[in-house]
């Protein structure tokens, strides 16, 4: 049982800077999940945690204990890797109970823990075969049984389920949450999947370039992403962003983009007002973007959403995903995708009226990426929180 | 266990101590490596050395006296050697020799060895197991029974006949080696390429030869050293001295000298250079590692 | 395929021919059952050549692979791996003719009192030992101490030139073996908690276990073989005469056909079980 911390860790590989900077948390008992696209550096921080290359600059510690110079395999952890690394040579039993023997543990004791291990994973039939008379997704769960039988302090995964077939993954990630709380241990999980983070993790961290983006509750990324990279990044389909010039009109401020605008709701006002005059990246996630005809609950009635002036924009393509409609949208000259009421009969080449959820706008700093954000009370919108159980559904 | 504990606390990260003492954790491998390494090339050096110097040194005292005064080095063993009229001509010989010996076997070789490892036929297992079997046979055995065959043919002393016994010879070993490595290629790979409608001839073209580089680099620079470097096939085969490779001239150059070593040594070093040319335009085959691009999370 | 009209013409037709005149006299006129083998297995000469070729088999092949696995595994650490692994190459490269010379002049002896051009003898001598005529005496070296059959000081010097030649072989096969083990499995060991020896001991070694076959098949036949290195050092003198020496000196020497074919035959026999036994288990580890 332990944490972990990452402190100003630095790795690089000639001049590539890896990861950079990278400071980093983890409490015990938690599922963290390190997400970021393919080569941000997720792995070569796992891989530093668990002690297979070497840290340039910086510290990681696990529980109190300093790590850097410790050796991979007296640092309590077990790591679970993409390929599954499974040992070619050996049975599925001897692949869990190897960790075990070379810590000279009592055989009878091996063999309890291996059966253990073997009935969590449900994969007790299997002990006697070899890694490759064995399907992908039993491959996965002998991966994670070698793990779990050492009782690591930390549990490492990097990608566990990116080989497996959509509907495994699936259920692997509801096994592996329900995992979790069965050992209660701490997992550092990388994925480039924002949905694998966004539904199992407790915390993510996003990184990009080798750098942390930022750290929080899935929700809190979703909510209050801290720059462009993060909000393009967590939910799915991905936010749309416009370039908006803040002016200020006869109704009071607005987001201008040019063949369409959109009024900046109350609490935004001060945030907004150094950037008058001045280009910002407006951001509408598709879920808040809604047909003038089937507005969700909650947006009738006040807010934004009503004063909000519909925008006329022209349907492109529609894909129909059962509960739900995604629209291809274009005003203007810019085009975006909307999330809209499966009630919407709108056909490609029609013109329809959406209605911009202004509560969930974002607005970010064109140069640097940063976030624009008021100064929030906690627990804003009720309507969000629905929204987010639903984010997990498409990818 | 209290000091592996302790340890890092001590010390920062980055910096001089830790950094030194990896290097010196190391030390019984570098010792080990360097050592056996030195050790290894010491008759080579020696070889070396001994080729520059002058007849008389090299049989009063040892080559590595060399380096004491007074300096004698000479290059007169090279230019003897390279002076005997036929030297240069046998340099050419050995190639003419040498190329045909390692890439006909070589071809026709992984042929058998993709038969043997991906196609079906009746017997399959036998013949290969009988083919591997002859790896055992050993080449003096042969030498009369097809010198006599050679000759009946007419062949006897010319290059397509030394061709043929390299191929022969040198087939068994490289469909042993061969159908062992084809044999470990990913079985989806084949059948994937079945499936898009590829020939064997086409899976074999562009999928398991250019898979099998470093296996046959191995197996090439191999062949390569055994024609290059053998005497008796030659000797008896190939009587004519104007077909003569170098090995055989060498040969015959030191038995008409006696024992001029200092000759030899030369020689020897001649003949070394274009193998280690090879190897060393190969070696990336062997340093790198078969699956050094496979993926990784 | 013409593969098989290779083999046959150069190996499967010399065989058969062989064995026909192994049961012949000495120039294949007149037919003498098993007399030839009588000899191969009773002559002195003919035991002590069979003997050698045992030591041959253990001595080479044991040191070849174990010291080609070494390098093999320990120069893939080290950054001058190219390098090292050349300098184990080299011999390879070098012709029996040339590496004879190379160990004569590593072997020469020079009677005590005389210069020794050779350097071990050099060295032994710079350190107070007496100088040994390494191809020729028998007694352990700097003892009294003589063992039975091939345990003598010249084969022990022969198999050294060999294991010096071959090594750079093992080396390279086994190496190229060792860059197909997927660095996966060797972290995934690592993180298991493996020290260095047993991720060699329990997942290197056993991966890579069929390739050591290969190898060491590979280097038992040219053990059993052996021809060129021996011809070449001692000419099969004092004793050292291996199977295929012997035979050749049969043929070319004695002009006896029928005992060089029995030897032949024998060898040949020899060797077929161990290719038996070796292509068995890649069978068997190709099913599992
Ligand atoms: N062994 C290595 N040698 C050189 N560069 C590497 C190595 N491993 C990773 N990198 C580089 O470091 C960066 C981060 O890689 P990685 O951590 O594997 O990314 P991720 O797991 O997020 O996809 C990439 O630019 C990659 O090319
Ligand atoms: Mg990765």
């Amino acid at each position: 049982m332990a944490g972990v911390r990452f402190k100003n860790v630095t790795k690089r590989y000639g001049k590539v800077l890896a990861v950079n900077g990278f400071s980093l948390d983890i409490a015990d008992k938690e599922f963290l999940v390190l997400v970021g696209p393919s080569g941000s550096g997720k792995s070569t921080a796992l891989r530093l945690l668990a002690g297979l290359e070497e840290i340039n600059e910086g510290n990681i510690y696990i529980g109190d204990r300093l790590i850097n110079n410790v050796p991979a395999k007296d640092r309590g952890i077990a790591m679970v890797f993409q390929s599954y690394a499974l040992y070619p040579h050996m049975t599925v039993f001897q692949n869990m109970a190897f960790g075990l023997s070379l810590r000279k543990t009592p055989k009878d004791e091996i063999k309890t823990r291996v059966e253990k291990a073997a009935d969590i994973l449900d994969i007790t039939e299997l002990l006697k075969r070899k890694p490759r008379q064995l399907s992908g997704g039993q491959r996965q769960r002998v991966a994670l049984g070698r793990a779990i039988v050492r009782k690591p302090d930390v549990f490492l995964l990097d990608e566990p389920l990116s080989n497996l077939d959509a509907k495994l993954r699936v259920q692997t990630r509801a096994g592996l949450s329900k995992l979790h709380q069965r050992l209660g241990t701490t997992f550092v999980y990388v994925t480039h999947d924002q949905v694998e983070a966004m539904t199992m993790a407790t915390r993510i961290a996003v990184m990009d370039q080798g750098i942390i983006q930022q750290v929080g509750k899935p929700q809190e990324l979703y909510n209050r992403p801290d720059n462009a990279f993060v909000a393009g990044f967590i939910g799915s389909p991905a936010m749309n962003f416009f370039e908006a010039s803040v002016t200020n009109g006869p109704q009071g401020m607005k987001l201008d983009m040019d063949t369409f605008s959109v009024p900046v709701p109350k609490d935004r006002l001060s945030a907004l007002n150094p950037f008058l005059k001045k280009k910002i990246t407006f951001g509408m996630r598709p879920e808040h973007i809604h047909n003038r005809e089937f507005l969700p609950p909650g947006c009738e009635a006040d807010g934004d959403c009503i004063t909000a002036s519909p925008v006329k924009a022209k349907v492109e393509v529609t894909e129909l995903m059962g509960n739900e409609i995604f629209l291809h949208l274009v005003a203007g000259d810019k085009s975006f995708l909307a999330r809209v009421d499966p009630r919407t009969s709108a056909k490609p080449g029609q013109d329809i009226e959406v209605v911009f959820n202004m509560d969930n706008m974002h607005a970010f700093d064109p140069e640097t990426g940063q976030a624009i954000h008021t100064q929030k009370e906690k627990g804003q919108g009720e309507g969000k929180e629905k929204v987010e159980k639903s984010i997990d559904l498409p990818s | 266990m209290m000091a592996r504990k302790l340890e890092p606390l001590l010390s920062p990260a980055d910096g001089f101590l830790p950094r030194l003492r990896k290097i010196l954790s190391r030390w019984p491998l570098h010792v080990i490596l360097i050592v056996t390494a030195l050790l290894w090339m010491t008759p080579s050096i020696g070889l070396l050395i001994s080729s520059f110097r002058p007849a008389t040194d090299i049989a009063s005292s040892g080559w590595w006296t060399a380096f004491q005064t007074p300096f004698e080095f000479t290059l007169d063993n090279y230019s003897d050697v390279l002076s005997q009229n036929r030297m240069g001509q046998s340099f050419l010989n050995s190639l003419i020799i040498t190329i045909p010996g390692t890439v006909v076997p070589i071809m026709v070789a992984a042929f058998a060895a993709y038969a043997f490892a991906w196609m079906r036929f009746p017997g399959r297992n036998a013949l290969f197991i009988f083919v591997v079997a002859l790896l055992v046979v050993p080449v003096q055995m042969t030498l009369i029974p097809v010198l006599r065959l050679l000759t009946d043919l007419n062949m006897a002393g010319t290059f397509p006949a030394i061709w043929l016994a390299h191929t022969g010879y040198g087939l068994p070993f490289a469909i042993f080696l061969l159908r062992n490595f084809f044999g470990a290629l990913p079985k989806e790979l084949m059948e994937s390429a079945r499936l898009d409608g590829a020939s064997n001839m086409r899976i074999f073209f562009r999928l398991v030869l250019p898979l099998s580089v470093p296996a046959i680099a191995s197996l090439a620079i191999f062949q390569f050293l055994w024609v290059w470097n053998d005497l008796l096939v030659a000797m008896i085969y190939l009587q004519n001295p104007e077909l003569a490779p170098m090995t055989l001239t060498i040969n015959n150059l030191v038995s008409s000298f006696g024992t001029e070593w200092q000759l030899l040594t030369a020689a020897a070093f001649i003949s070394m250079a274009l193998p280690l040319v090879v190897f060393f335009a190969l070696q990336r085959y062997f340093v790198e590692g078969i699956l050094a691009g496979s993926v990784k999370g | 395929m013409p593969a098989f009209l290779f083999v046959t013409v150069f190996l499967i037709y010399p065989v058969i021919d062989t064995l026909r005149i192994s049961f012949f006299n000495r120039n294949s006129t007149e037919f003498i059952g098993l007399d030839n083998y009588e000899y191969v297995f009773t002559n002195s000469t003919a035991q002590s050549a069979l003997l050698n070729n045992v030591l041959w088999l253990v001595l080479f092949t044991v040191l070849a692979v174990g010291l080609g696995l070494l390098f093999a595994v320990l120069s893939g650490r080290v950054r001058y791996e190219a390098m090292a692994k050349a300098a184990v190459f080299i011999p390879m490269a070098i012709s029996f003719v040339a590496a004879a010379v190379i160990w004569r002049f590593m072997y020469a002896y020079a009677p005590e009192g005389f210069t020794q051009i050779g350097l071990i003898n050099a060295a032994g001598t710079g350190v107070g030992l007496e100088p040994i005529a390494w191809l020729v005496e028998h007694p352990l070296p700097y003892t009294d101490v003589t063992l039975p059959g091939p345990l003598h000081t010249n084969n022990f010097a022969l198999v050294a030139v060999g294991v010096w030649m071959w090594t750079g072989f093992a080396m390279v096969i086994l190496s190229a073996g060792l860059k197909g083990i997927s660095t996966d499995i060797l972290e995934a060991a690592r993180v298991d908690g493996a020290g260095e020896w047993q991720i060699f001991r329990r997942i290197i070694l056993p991966v890579l276990s069929p390739t050591i076959a290969v190898v060491a098949t590979t280097l038992v036949i040219q053990a059993l073989k052996k021809f060129d290195m021996v011809w070449v050092m001692t000419a099969g003198n004092f004793e050292t005469d291996v199977v295929a020496t012997l035979m050749f000196k049969q043929m070319f020497n004695f002009s006896d056909f029928g005992r060089a074919a029995a030897l032949a035959v024998v060898l040949l026999a020899a060797i077929l079980p161990i290719m038996l036994i070796s292509i068995r288990r890649f069978r068997a580890q190709e099913e599992t």
